[in-house]
């Protein structure tokens, strides 16, 4: 019996294309050798891809592991081929109402899938998808089912930018059809660079469509200062660290009132982890977008496990990290502007007087930019330095503005925008320029999307967000002084780079996009949560078309406000605003009992 | 074909509380079929405790309400509201669908309060509202004073909900024939030796009115050691498997063959037969000594924290509660005196703790200090009068 030739057929039968390409695929991807129960196991380069003394007991734990969280309806999509041991036992363990789709990056292991075992009915009920990642991403959209992505994580390994292509092109498709509302708790820090960051994320997911319960903590900035004043540094540490655990509660206190769908906490937010672990056994989702250099602020390590899906602007060995000291769920999400105050301003001359230069910088006094900048002075520019904690930085006093004052942002949009040059140098707190430069700061966005000139110092992402038609960047700051040089004498072709850069953050940098992939990641990890209403599931219409025969519950929709996304508690409060005398219908009684049972669900204190 | 009566003639007692309350919550049934005898009765209660009530004669159906299954509805419906619509309805259904003319609602929640809607028949809902609201409200005023400033009240709970069902209590404790059922094989000898036979309730329904595993070992011992014939059964849910244990273990070896550990171990039928077979039930936990006396055993209990004799204690004639004198945790037990108690041989109060005798009369069940009992007829009389005129004027006429 021809193993290989027997599976060809049956493939055949249903995917022909596929069953033709895989014929003639040369294989030896896989080296097939026989288990300990003497069934087929394999390894590719020295690696077990199945267990060596029992595949069909492995992959059968896989299935009852991931299983139970597949729901009726959904398309289930598994990464990971081998002897696809774990897809059998899976699509065993499915309901047939749920469908199960395997991702083939590599015809030559799928050839060697195929000769080494037969393939059996139940793999008549598989749509096997080869190709590209964004023609397999938009087939997938087109079905137009929940996906569930699950991963069998031994025979990934080797193909991972192929994963993380489609994983890409899925998250922009789920994106650009969300159409539903998330009710999403914002938690923003005390104070610090990432408090007007959460303002734009605020802006931006409003813009979006979603409803932003904004947990404001800086509101509560002066008594954390005054208690900073305590001298001695164990009580000022306590007394610190007590009240950032009273905020966590207070957070939780706020997230009781009105249950989100999400909890998105910024870098800095006082969130203890007793109260994530809380919040994740009452079945919260919470993210956090740490935007800071993980390198230098390391409370993330111990926070990691708390959040269900961290976003970090750092890649590579920052995911390994966060990923080791115990995050789920780990993405890359960089940085961004918001055009709604990031943009070019029109300066009047005395504006222009005062805050314009031909070359400038805005930001606070590190080290290497105390060492770096004396080189800009005695130059035949002007140079103006903007911003705080520059105290003893002699050399640069003489174009130090305002008195080394903090600069707000209307200030520092100002001087984007009447500077002929902006210079963007990343802070570290050695001599030179950042070693590790592997992200890019807020401040590299937002002078483009101010349409303001910058010359930036080198990022090893840079390339990923703008070309070299659209910024310019140096790897020594030796350079800076002749870079000043050739751009400030050439204004037509500053302007044309500047407006470029500024092309480039309008269709692809702000927050709004920043957003979009957020949550188009968590709606892909929860299609059955916040995956269900970004396909606008939850809204009003939506549910009318999913109640054509029950029209008691068609009444009770449509008695709420239209085009409005509609959870329960919205229809029971409808009911209850008819007021305690009114006689209600059995179906209206029944919903505010079942309100009854939920709100009893999230009792969060 | 059975004989099913017209909605007309069909009344509803809603009782969605704990084991203890719903058997107080029989002395108000005993009542209402007393006074209403040509009508039929259904009980309404929570799903795992129908069991209480499948012995009680008169009552014509139990219903039971499965909460889990409410919670597990509640965050489904965002996944299907038509589906869980639909899954509700045939819930109702399934409880047979019956409209009632009267409902008598005893908790005072907005489930409550929703599933007397729910089961009032169209035709008379909004008048028997009204009627349900002008007879519940003075009562339910009642008892959020008590609970409020927990001051002298006299009467009991399980009077209060007779009130609250417009009717006024028998004057005697419901009592039962526990349900035939076996109890696992190495449980069977309780009650078939002579001697005196203890069942301890080893938990309680809050943490706060626990008594300690280290307390309970120590009452063990002493009522084994001044007892030859003393048979002790200890009794709770599974939860409290490991503190019987711990209990067990205390008890020197030679005495073990006297000690039954039925915790974990019996449904609510078969602990409804093993407290029958003791002579006493002791404890913390009002549920068992309420589901004990209603089996005819006597009832000691030791009521501290939040608990209450005068509106929980055990409902009928010749129980006995120790009140501890304030809310805080006691720092000495009634033990030796508690014992002497059930030996027959004295009855005294302990340091901290008072000790009460149940009695019964016209007006309900009422505990006796042995301070006098008329002011106490006399206070309980004025509330009955205050909360339901109507009635009282009834008895004088």
């Amino acid at each position: 019996m021809n193993i290989f030739q027997d599976n060809l057929d049956r493939l055949a039968s249903r995917h022909q294309d596929l069953a033709t390409a895989a014929k003639p695929a040369a294989g030896g991807v896989l080296t097939v050798e026989p288990a300990r129960t003497g069934v087929p196991s394999a390894r590719r380069s020295g690696r077990w891809i199945h267990s060596a003394y029992d595949p069909l007991r492995e992959a059968q734990t896989w299935a009852d592991t991931h299983a139970p969280a597949c729901r009726s309806g959904e398309m289930v999509v598994v990464a990971g081929v081998g002897l696809l041991y774990h897809v059998e036992a899976l699509r065993r363990k499915l309901a047939p109402d749920v469908s199960l789709a395997v991702l083939i990056p590599n015809l030559d292991e799928f050839h060697d899938a195929l000769a080494a075992r037969p393939l059996e009915a139940w793999s008549e009920a598989i749509l096997w998808l080869p190709g590209a990642p964004a023609e397999i991403a938009a087939t997938l959209t087109k079905i137009g089912r929940p996906l569930r992505c699950l991963s069998y994580a031994p025979a990934v390994a080797w193909d991972t930018d192929f994963h993380r292509a489609l994983e890409e092109a899925l998250r922009r498709d789920m994106s650009r059809q969300a159409g539903g509302q998330l009710t999403i708790a914002l938690v923003g820090p005390i104070y610090g660079g990432s408090l007007p960051i959460a303002r734009y994320v605020k802006r931006a997911l409003e813009t979006l469509g979603h409803t932003v319960q904004w947990i404001d903590h800086s509101v509560h900035a002066a008594s954390y200062d005054a208690m900073g004043t305590l001298k001695d540094q164990r009580n000022r540490q306590m007394m610190q660290g007590r009240m950032a655990e009273v905020l966590s509660q207070w957070t939780l206190a706020t997230l009781a009132e009105s249950p989100p769908d999400l909890v998105l906490s910024m870098a800095q937010a006082p969130m203890t982890l007793p109260v994530l672990e809380h919040l994740r056994k009452k079945k919260f989702l919470t993210a956090m977008w740490f935007v800071e250099n993980y390198r230098h602020l390391t409370y993330w390590q111990q926070l990691a496990s708390g959040y269900e899906f961290w976003f970090v602007f750092q890649q590579g060995a920052c995911l390994d990290a966060f990923r080791q000291a115990g995050a789920r769920q780990v993405s890359y999400l960089p940085m961004a502007a918001d055009p709604d105050l990031h943009c070019p301003m029109s300066i009047t001359d005395e504006d222009r007087h005062r805050f314009g230069s031909d070359v400038s910088f805005v930001g606070a006094g590190y080290a290497n930019r105390r060492r770096l900048f004396p080189s800009l002075l005695r130059q035949p520019w002007s140079f103006k330095l903007w911003g705080n904690e520059w105290d003893g930085a002699d050399e640069l006093r003489s174009v130090l503005q305002l008195n080394g004052a903090r600069i707000d942002t209307a200030t520092c949009m100002k001087v984007f925008n009447a500077t002929t040059i902006n210079v963007n140098l990343h802070s570290t707190t050695g001599v030179g320029l950042d070693p590790q430069a592997d992200f890019v700061n807020p401040r590299t966005f937002e002078l483009a999307a101010c349409g303001a000139f910058q010359l930036v110092d080198h990022r090893s992402e840079l390339h990923r967000f703008f070309t070299e038609q659209e910024m310019v960047s140096f790897k020594d700051f030796g350079d800076v002084p002749g870079l000043v040089h050739r751009w400030l004498n050439d204004s037509a072709a500053r302007q044309a780079m500047a407006d470029a850069a500024r092309a480039r953050v309008l269709s692809e940098h702000t927050y709004v996009h920043r957003m979009r992939e957020l949550l188009g990641h968590i709606g892909l990890s929860q299609p059955d949560r916040v995956g269900s209403v970004l396909r606008g599931e939850r809204q009003q219409e939506s549910l009318l078309n999913r109640c054509t025969d029950d029209r008691p519950l068609e009444a009770l929709l449509r008695d709420c406000p239209s085009g409005q996304r509609i959870e329960l508690k919205d229809v029971a409060a409808r009911i209850r605003s008819k007021g305690s005398t009114a006689t209600l219908k059995r179906e209206e009684l029944m919903v505010l009992m079942l309100d009854e049972y939920r709100s009893e669900t999230r009792d969060l204190l | 074909m059975p004989h099913e009566p017209a909605p007309e003639h069909r009344d509803l007692v809603i009782q969605l509380a704990r084991l203890g309350d719903l058997v107080q919550t029989l002395p108000a049934i005993e009542s209402l079929q007393e006074a209403y005898p040509e009508r039929s009765l259904d009980v309404l209660c929570a799903a795992p405790l129908t069991g209480v009530l499948a012995a009680v004669r008169g009552i014509d159906r139990v219903i039971p309400w499965d909460g889990a299954q409410w919670r597990t509805w509640a965050t489904r419906w965002q996944e299907n509201p038509a589906a869980t619509l639909q899954v509700m309805q045939h819930y109702l259904a399934s409880l047979g669908d019956t409209m009632y003319e009267q409902v008598y609602p005893l908790n005072q929640h907005e489930r409550s309060h929703l599933m007397t809607q729910l089961f009032l028949s169209h035709s008379s809902r909004e008048q028997e509202q009204a009627r349900i609201a002008a007879r519940m409200h003075p009562w339910a005023q009642h008892l959020r004073h008590v609970a409020r400033e927990r001051g002298a009240n006299r009467v009991h709970l399980a009077d209060v909900w007779c009130g609250m069902c417009g009717v006024l209590p028998r004057g005697q404790a419901p009592s039962r024939v526990p349900p035939a059922v076996e109890l696992p094989e190495d449980l069977a000898g309780i009650g078939k030796r002579h001697g005196l036979w203890v069942a301890v309730a080893t938990g309680a329904g809050e943490a706060d009115r626990c008594v300690a595993p280290v307390v309970w070992s120590q009452w063990i011992r002493e009522f084994l050691a001044q007892t030859q014939d003393g048979q002790v059964v200890l009794i709770g849910s599974g939860t409290e498997r490991e503190t019987a244990r711990a209990m067990l273990d205390s008890v020197p070896t030679l005495l073990h063959g006297r000690v039954w550990d039925a915790t974990g171990r019996t449904n609510l039928s078969q602990l409804m037969l093993v407290l029958h077979k003791c002579d006493w039930v002791i404890g913390a936990d009002t549920g068992p000594l309420h589901l004990g006396t209603l089996v005819g055993t006597r009832a000691l209990g030791w009521y501290f924290s939040r608990a209450r004799l005068h509106e929980t204690g055990p409902y009928g004639e010749g129980h006995w509660v120790y009140q501890h004198a304030t809310q805080t945790q006691p720092q000495q037990w009634p033990i030796k005196e508690s014992i002497d108690l059930m030996c027959g041989d004295r009855v005294r109060s302990a340091t901290d703790w008072s000790l009460w005798r149940s009695r019964m009369d016209r007006w309900g069940a009422y505990f006796d200090d042995g301070s006098g009992t008329q002011a106490v007829e006399h206070s309980r009389a004025d509330i009955w009068r205050a909360c339901a005129p109507a009635l009282c004027e009834s008895i004088a006429a």
